[in-house]
């Protein structure tokens, strides 16, 4: 189905503008396009109403990733 | 899966786990590493392992948590 | 095929405006909240973009908002109808307090979409048409270029205040 294709080439295009991107605050939002098309190609990839908690776990596992680094780039919380 | 799909997620790993080793700076090794678990996350899908991909998908943004800890502590 | 095309691109443009009128409504594009959005905020900026669009563009990075939650809901609405899209505002919520984040647009923007995805397939699209729809989506504010994406978040936000 067509919709795999587009959200497989978007991850790929997301993965290679992540790599290629040299300041970490700009990696971040790219980072963030590939765990968006990872998420809705595991739903794509198997039709089970377990696959939507897979891609929910793994988007907000990745989200947390991204949240944890971009925190402690910043310098961490102002205490 | 279809092979194209294949070699499309097997280079978004391959590509995560190459840079990872290249990038010098730390915090691009860590997003490096991200795109690796995020390229091999569709192959186990695809078998089936649901279960197996839960505890994948929630594991590795734990262990990057622990690595910035460990990171802080030896900065600070 | 050709239509399917024309589907997709559909319902990329609503996804589009769906989660960006919610996440406008709940002042995602405000600064002052999470230190890693500022963060990325001040990196986008110092690259020629907006700083209150960077800001809203650095939320959507760390915590689930409107645009995961109309990402979610398709995938739930394409495996279990609106049950499953519901379930998957549930999945939202939870993922929203893990990340410290006490609002409300993933939530609302998950259960938005449930229905508005649930309509959409009455009329002949399909569910994953807005899962391609909304990568799609995300693509264009956080995939091609930062500064052009931050300065047209910013213009929205000026309308809003």
């Amino acid at each position: 189905m067509i919709a795999l294709y587009i959200v497989a080439a978007i991850a790929v295009f997301a993965a290679i503008r992540a790599i290629v991107e040299k300041n970490t605050g700009r990696k971040l939002p790219y980072a963030n396009v590939l765990s968006f098309a990872v998420s809705g190609a595991l739903v794509l990839l198997l039709d089970h109403p377990l696959s939507l908690v897979a891609a929910a776990a793994y988007f907000v596992g990745s989200t947390l990733e991204s949240n944890a680094i971009a925190s402690t780039y910043s310098g961490g919380v102002k205490r | 899966m279809i092979p194209a799909l294949e070699a499309a997620f097997g280079f978004i790993a391959l590509a995560g786990a190459v840079s990872a080793a290249l990038i010098r700076d730390s915090y691009g090794k860590l997003i490096s590493l991200g795109i690796l678990v995020a390229g091999t996350l569709p192959f186990i899908v695809d078998r089936g392992y649901i279960d197996v991909a839960v505890t994948a998908a929630l594991i590795a943004p734990i262990a990057t948590i622990f690595v910035l800890m460990a990171v802080r502590r030896e900065e600070a | 095929m050709l239509d399917e095309i024309l589907h997709i691109l559909a319902a990329a443009i609503i996804s589009w405006i769906l989660f960006v009128t919610v996440d406008i409504f709940f002042r995602l594009p405000e600064t002052g909240g999470v230190s890693g959005a500022s963060a990325i905020a001040r990196d986008i900026e110092a690259a020629g973009g907006a700083l209150s669009g960077g800001t809203m563009m650095g939320n959507i990075v760390c915590s689930p908002d409107a645009s995961a939650g109309t990402l979610l809901a398709a995938c739930g609405v394409y495996v279990a109808g609106i049950p499953g899209g519901l379930a998957a505002a549930l999945m939202v919520f939870i993922g929203n307090r893990i990340c410290y984040d006490p609002g409300y647009a993933g939530t609302t923007g998950a259960i938005l979409a449930t229905f508005v995805v649930y309509a959409f397939t009455l009329i002949g699209f399909s569910a994953t048409d807005f899962i391609a729809g909304m990568v799609i989506a995300i693509l264009t504010i956080q995939g091609l270029s930062h500064a052009h994406a931050s300065r047209l978040l910013a213009r929205l936000w000026r309308v809003r205040q």
